[in-house]
């Protein structure tokens, strides 16, 4: 191993690859039974946690289904009025393209919860490195895959964010326009929506492809067990006792169960914003005007919400000596390789993360950054930032999380505290903190002008934040009991699965009689199909829990 | 369902009563999973299963002229020429011969009007005849009624020709129309005579118009005036190809 002669690193790789004991010859030599049993606690109360890459699976497969509707009309040499007309003249267009972008963003931001989920409790730790490095991978394809969408309605966003991307692209050393002309085509306006539409295509193929390899990796590494289960050490693996319940129907149906809401939710969220008034370009459903015609005056340039952390990163004076490509390298890149090298770095088999105080406290500062950025680029995009300032940035969450961690772990070693019962209330402190951002941009739409809806926005978000502060502070002061599974007695059960399966009815036959001819009505018909859905998914949990007692 | 019914709750709870109410919830199940699929479908087939869009509501009268702009004169169109002299009408997608029908010495046959049976429906059509000085020109669809071939597959052969003499033949699958007798169909594949465009001439100034379609619906179209865009001038440029 002290060898490090060419020779010796290339055997050493063959080795690796082709040897006995190589996850490649694994997996062909013997292959493992798909789908896999799993334990019964992953199906029930906070098991979501172990199905977070299935979420993204189904807005994944919400997307292949909308997106093949919408190639059959979209027109690269006409891309604006192509999607325009989609949106205005086919039946159910608005409906399937909104939803589309909304499946989208909601499959990156899944992407997100499932990266960080598998960044605490160590799941890129031996036998997963390569299904960590795939994942990662994925990762990236898939936001190169959602920006090329983004950019082919050829509105006002995309021609910044395509100007931004082929600045970038255009900035590679020595070969930057050829890997210009890869992507965006060589100059003219048919090349440059028919390469888009390409690599959207050919990004979406390559992630389904990997995204197979991910997932056959992971069933022959079986799910990973619950930490406790697993002794905290690895390698985590999950051995069936031969009590698991089988696949069909219990896992099936509970796979159907997260379809149906998850699909619920790609459809009504879309709806709603689409019918809401002062819903900021950032987070509207639909594009925006026209590239090249005149804007409405302070109309910002924003590139799509899930890039405006690399938009910020060039707005930094730091930087402003390297070019837009080097700086991407190293801010885009650096985590990356981080994460790409983190089963390589963290190689403790500790499972705890009171024993990883320092991948937890980078993981919660990369977090913070992410959305610092993201929010920074949102409220002052194209702002030119001073170092200081940019400096602060950086460095006081980072020094704040790693103290914080190490406290924590220093607490939890010494038994003063005990976070791991409080997975829901940390969710639910997420979910206060994106409300309140949402609070805060209806602030900001009411100040900029008063009208009933933004004051009904405004009111509805507020009374969203005072209710989940105060369900976090009665859970925090032990007023609201948490955790105890509740059997809900026949007598309940009856009356509720009725408002559920003839509520879905009732809601179909009022949807069926919409006129489907306007953006609004499509909109509405949006709306009670999304919560036809998300009836359809509570009523597969309450037989679950009749018929199969989970 | 074998299995799950044999699954015990976890009271144990079993027998009819709890058949019953897990019959139940599976109803309202069905019920809402079925409404969301519904739902669903209503949306996958409404926005794909469009109709082609109306490009015009009435038959336009275009006047033929040549690449230059100027209207064709009747000394313009050569008698029995075997190239494809071609105009579109009623829309840019649809081509149509234009053919000054002579006799084997070259001189112009004046073409009555006659009904034309539809194999395929069984019904007719009287066809529009000749116009012109000699009543010999006439005009119809250049897009096969069989499947869809053009010239110079679809082809008419002068009467002086050794194949097909007075007679458009297609050279795709054999079909076989008789232009003197308003396009019908003479041989099978085709079940269907080629659509005859109603043509109008204007003797003071020696012009030709096209003013309709009579007979079959052009093929592939769901009407004659469907799935296209409409000539964007009052004219209709005629082309003469070779083969």
């Amino acid at each position: 191993m002290k060898n490090y002669s060419l020779y010796n690193i290339t055997g050493q790789i063959r080795k690796k690859l082709f040897s006995s004991e190589s996850l490649l010859v694994r997996i062909f030599n013997d292959p493992q039974p798909i789908p896999r049993k799993v334990p019964d606690y992953m199906r029930k109360k906070g098991g979501i946690l172990y199905w977070t890459g299935a979420l993204i699976m189904i807005t994944f497969i919400y997307e292949i289904i909308t997106g093949l509707v919408i190639l059959i009309y979209y027109e690269p040499s006409n891309p604006y009025v192509s999607t325009e007309s989609f949106i205005n003249s086919v039946p159910f267009g608005s409906l399937i393209l909104t939803t589309h972008l909304y499946a989208a963003y909601a499959m990156i931001f899944l992407i997100y919860v499932h990266l960080l989920r598998n960044l605490f409790v160590g799941a890129y730790k031996k036998p997963r490195e390569i299904q960590w490095i795939t994942g990662i991978v994925l990762l990236v394809m898939t936001i190169g895959l959602s920006f090329f969408g983004y950019s082919m309605s050829g509105d006002a966003l995309a021609a910044d964010a395509v100007g931004v991307g082929q600045t970038i692209a255009g900035g590679t050393p020595s070969i930057g326009t050829y890997v210009r002309t890869i992507f965006f085509g060589t100059g003219t306006s048919l090349t440059l929506f028919q390469s888009m539409l390409a690599w959207h295509i050919i990004l979406a193929a390559g992630v389904g492809f990997l995204f197979a390899i991910h997932f056959f990796i992971a069933e022959f590494n079986t799910i990973m067990p619950s930490r406790k289960e697993a002794k905290y050490r690895a390698p985590a693996l999950d051995t069936d006792p031969g009590t698991y319940k089988p696949w069909f129907p219990y896992n099936l149906m509970y796979m159907m169960q997260y379809l149906v809401i998850v699909f619920g939710a790609v459809i009504l969220i879309p709806s709603l914003l689409a019918i809401s008034p002062g819903i900021p370009p950032l987070f509207s459903p639909f594009p925006q005007a026209a590239a090249g015609a005149a804007l409405p005056p302070g109309f910002p340039s924003y590139p799509p919400w899930f890039l405006l952390f690399v938009y910020k990163e060039l707005d930094f004076t730091i930087v402003t000596n390297l070019t837009p490509f080097w700086s991407t390298v190293i801010f885009v890149g650096a985590p990356l390789l981080y994460l790409l090298l983190i089963p390589f770095i963290d190689r403790k088999p500790t499972l705890s993360m009171v024993d990883r105080p320092l991948t937890v406290a980078l993981a919660i500062t990369g977090t913070i950054y992410l959305i610092g950025l993201s929010t920074w680029g949102a409220l002052s995009p194209h702002i030119q930032e001073h170092t200081p300032e940019v400096l602060a940035f950086f460095i006081i969450p980072a020094a704040a999380a790693i103290l914080l961690s190490y406290y924590t772990a220093g607490r939890v070693r010494e038994g003063r505290m005990d976070v791991r019962t409080e997975i829901p209330l940390m969710v639910l402190l997420a979910m206060t903190g994106l409300t309140a951002f949402i609070l805060g941009l209806s602030i900001s739409t009411v100040m900029a002008s008063v009208t009933g809806s933004s004051l009904a926005a405004l009111v509805l978000m507020a009374t969203a934040v005072a209710v989940e502060v105060s369900i976090a502070m009665g859970v925090i002061y032990g007023i609201i009991p948490d955790g105890k599974p509740l059997e809900i007695p026949w007598i309940k059960k009856f009356p509720v699965s009725a408002v559920l399966g003839f509520g879905a009815l009732g809601i179909l036959i009022f949807i069926s009689f919409l006129p489907v001819g306007s953006v609004y009505n499509q909109s509405l018909y949006g709306i009670g199909l999304g919560i036809i859905f998300i009836l359809a998914g509570m009523m597969i949990r309450v037989y679950r829990k009749e018929a199969y007692g989970e | 369902m074998q299995t799950e019914d044999s699954v015990k709750s976890p009271e144990g709870k079993e027998g009819l009563e709890s058949q019953s109410r897990r019959s139940f919830l599976k109803m309202m199940m069905v019920f809402a999973v079925g409404a969301a699929a519904i739902g669903t479908m209503r949306g996958g087939i409404q926005s794909l299963a469009r109709l082609p869009p109306q490009a015009l509501n009435t038959f336009p009268s275009l006047t033929l002229v040549n690449s230059s702009g100027a209207p064709i004169k009747t000394a313009d169109i050569p008698i029995n020429s075997a190239l494809g002299v071609l105009f579109p009408y009623p829309l840019t997608n649809e081509p149509n011969f234009l053919l000054r029908l002579g006799d084997k010495t070259g001189k112009d046959v004046a073409v009555t009007p006659q009904k034309v049976s539809i194999p395929d429906t069984g019904g007719s059509f009287l066809s529009p005849g000749g116009v012109g000085p000699y009543k010999s020109v006439v005009a119809a669809s250049a897009i096969c009624q069989h499947a869809g071939c053009l010239f110079p597959q679809l082809r008419f052969y002068p009467p002086t020709s050794s194949s097909y003499p007075g007679l458009i033949q297609c050279g795709c699958h054999g079909s076989q129309y008789d232009p003197y007798k308003g396009f019908s169909v003479v041989s099978t594949p085709a079940r269907s005579p080629l659509p005859n465009v109603a043509l109008s001439y204007d003797v003071t100034t020696d012009t030709y118009q096209a003013v309709g379609m009579i007979g079959p619906v052009i093929f592939n179209h769901s009407n004659d005036l469907s799935g296209g865009t409409a000539a964007k001038s009052s004219t209709s440029t005629v082309t003469e190809q070779s083969a």
